[in-house]
């Protein structure tokens, strides 16, 4: 059972592996259409993409709106989160049901909603309506993040500076914001990627106007599969790498470098 | 003290919701009208009546494309749990430097946009791909076609959900206390029996989890589907996808959309009832 196992585990492991690496050798390729082994490297994909508008354009896009989706959700979940874990009031199970559920909504659903309903707010094609849904769509995984994060917190902690004299505003600026800081940066960074990433609502919804990265890698896949498409595929992959791997870096250097203590009277 | 602790309790407190009513608001504008919108819009558009539903749920078209559907969430979930349990099983039971880099694989893999791995399997099923250029090797003159397929569609859903099924079941193995096995096998369970009874039983969990979600998932998958499948073979999303942008039939979409809605809220409800919704998600 246990060989049987293992063996069946690294031929897994090949399945996942293979579909990742392939769009770095060919992103470097210089043929025309699919071909795998490349018949050739060069670089001309890489210039194509860094200096053609209509790729550039929804990249750009697609940062702003991700960037604007993660304020928005962040601003109407952080308070919201709070209320949901330390206060308790009826109707309470239903609040914490109501902002999982755009989780449990297929997005074509939504996406013909919204297409309907911004069409008649004309927010079709808009780079507002895109953040708007997005938003809608970030809110349950940065709830779940910040609220596992706000329910492992020590609320001793709060109080033992309430006893000493400060104020509640300065209590939370103090000490809840930077012990909350991990989760908050989590959760921003999962808001952003939910919209970064989000596909079906933005082929509904964004138009030419504010057509996002996903909506055009979807465009040209299904129409020509344009040679770029491997070069993004690359720069994702490189990026979600970086992403990943940067905190056991992180972490490495740290617990190798003595951490500087800092003793009672260093302000 | 305590008539002032129960006083507190007893006035409404309208901290929670003040802190709520932006969120709340939010929600009911940008997430509940446009649903509700949909339902309206399904048997309104374009007059009133329950047309779209008959013409849905009796329909031979349509009957086929949700039995179409349904079977090939329940085969890739079914494929995702083949492929998942032994690699979680390999991450669970390797010394922690191999187990670190499987879950940096799979990490990997969870958070690449799956447009991207879409397009990979493209690469690797492509006509000009690598897998034809071995078939041909091996001898086969004229390899079949793999791609726009229900073959390379399924294939790539696979691969794209196995993740979520690999993270589940890890999780649950990873908390498994060594010492249960032990205690078995000096009770005599060996090999297939020590893991039909012992550690299969310990791991459902991760498995019911795993497979609600890849199920659940797969069920309303538009992207994949419409890039990698056959055109004549669409599921569910796919064909609403298609009744709106082809043909802007409103009331047809919205129907199905509602239909595919019902099934998916049906199936997370049972399981929220058993497990807790917000555990579906880790």
């Amino acid at each position: 059972m246990n060989t049987f196992m293992r063996w069946a585990g690294f031929i897994v492991v090949l399945f996942i592996a293979a579909p990742l690496v392939i769009v770095v050798p060919m992103s470097l390729s210089n043929a025309s259409s699919l071909q795998f082994p490349p018949p050739g490297y060069w670089l001309g994909y890489y210039r194509a993409y860094f200096t053609d508008p209509n790729w550039l354009v929804p990249t750009w896009n697609s940062i702003l709106i991700a960037t604007a989706t993660t304020i928005l959700t962040m601003a109407l979940v952080v308070p919201a989160t709070f209320a949901l874990v330390r206060h308790r009031f009826r109707g309470k199970g239903f609040a914490d049901l109501m902002m999982l559920m755009p989780m449990a909504v297929p997005h074509i659903v939504m996406a013909i909603g919204y297409y309907s309903y911004f069409g008649q707010l004309k927010l079709v094609h808009t780079h507002l309506g895109v953040i708007l849904a997005h938003t809608c769509l970030s809110v349950p995984i940065a709830f779940l993040v910040l609220s596992a994060n706000l329910k492992g917190f020590d609320r001793n902690l709060e109080r033992a500076a309430q006893s000493l004299g400060a104020s509640p505003t300065r209590t939370f600026l103090h000490i809840t914001l930077p012990i909350l800081r991990p989760g908050l940066i989590i959760s921003s960074l999962f808001a952003f990627i939910q919209s970064f990433d989000e596909t079906v609502v933005a082929i509904f919804i964004s138009g030419r106007d504010a057509e996002t990265l996903p909506r055009k890698m979807f465009d040209s896949i299904r129409q020509e599969a344009d040679p770029v498409i491997a070069v993004i595929s690359t720069l994702l992959f490189f990026a979600v790498l970086i992403g990943i791997a940067a905190p056991y870096f992180v972490g490495a250097l740290r617990s190798r470098v003595p951490k500087p203590s800092r003793s009672a009277g260093a302000h | 003290m305590g008539m002032s602790l129960s006083r507190l309790t007893e006035k409404t407190n309208i901290w929670p919701w003040l802190l709520l009513a932006p969120l709340g608001i939010y929600m009911l504008v940008f997430f509940v009208v446009p649903l509700a919108d949909v339902a309206i819009m399904s048997f309104t558009e374009p007059r009133v009546s329950f047309a779209d539903y008959q013409k849905v749920l009796t329909g031979t078209l349509y009957q086929r494309v949700f039995v179409n559907t349904f079977a090939t969430a329940a085969f890739v979930t079914l494929s995702c749990l083949a492929v998942g349990y032994p690699l979680a099983y390999l991450m669970a039971h390797s010394k922690p430097r191999t187990a670190m880099l499987i879950l940096l694989l799979v990490t990997m893999s969870f958070w690449t946009s799956f447009l991207v791995r879409t397009y990979s399997w493209m690469v690797l099923l492509g006509n000009n791909g690598p897998l034809i250029a071995f078939l041909q090797m091996i001898g086969i003159e004229q390899p079949p076609q793999l791609l726009f397929t229900r073959f390379s569609s399924t294939l790539a859903m696979v691969h794209i959900l196995a993740p979520y099924m690999i993270m589940n079941i890890y999780s649950v193995m990873k908390k498994i206390d060594p010492a249960l096995i032990r205690s078995a096998e000096s009770l005599g369970a060996k090999g297939w029996s020590l893991f039909r009874h012992v550690y299969l039983p310990l791991t459902a969990p991760g498995i019911a989890n795993g497979s609600v979600l890849v199920f659940v998932i797969c069920l309303g998958f538009y992207v994949t589907p419409v890039l990698l499948g056959s055109p004549r073979e669409q599921m569910i999303a796919g064909l609403i996808g298609h009744q709106i942008e082809e043909f802007l039939a409103f009331g047809l979409g919205s129907a199905m959309a509602m239909v595919l809605l019902v099934v998916t809220l049906i199936i997370l409800t049972i399981y929220h009832r058993r497990f807790g919704l917000d555990k579906l998600w880790g």
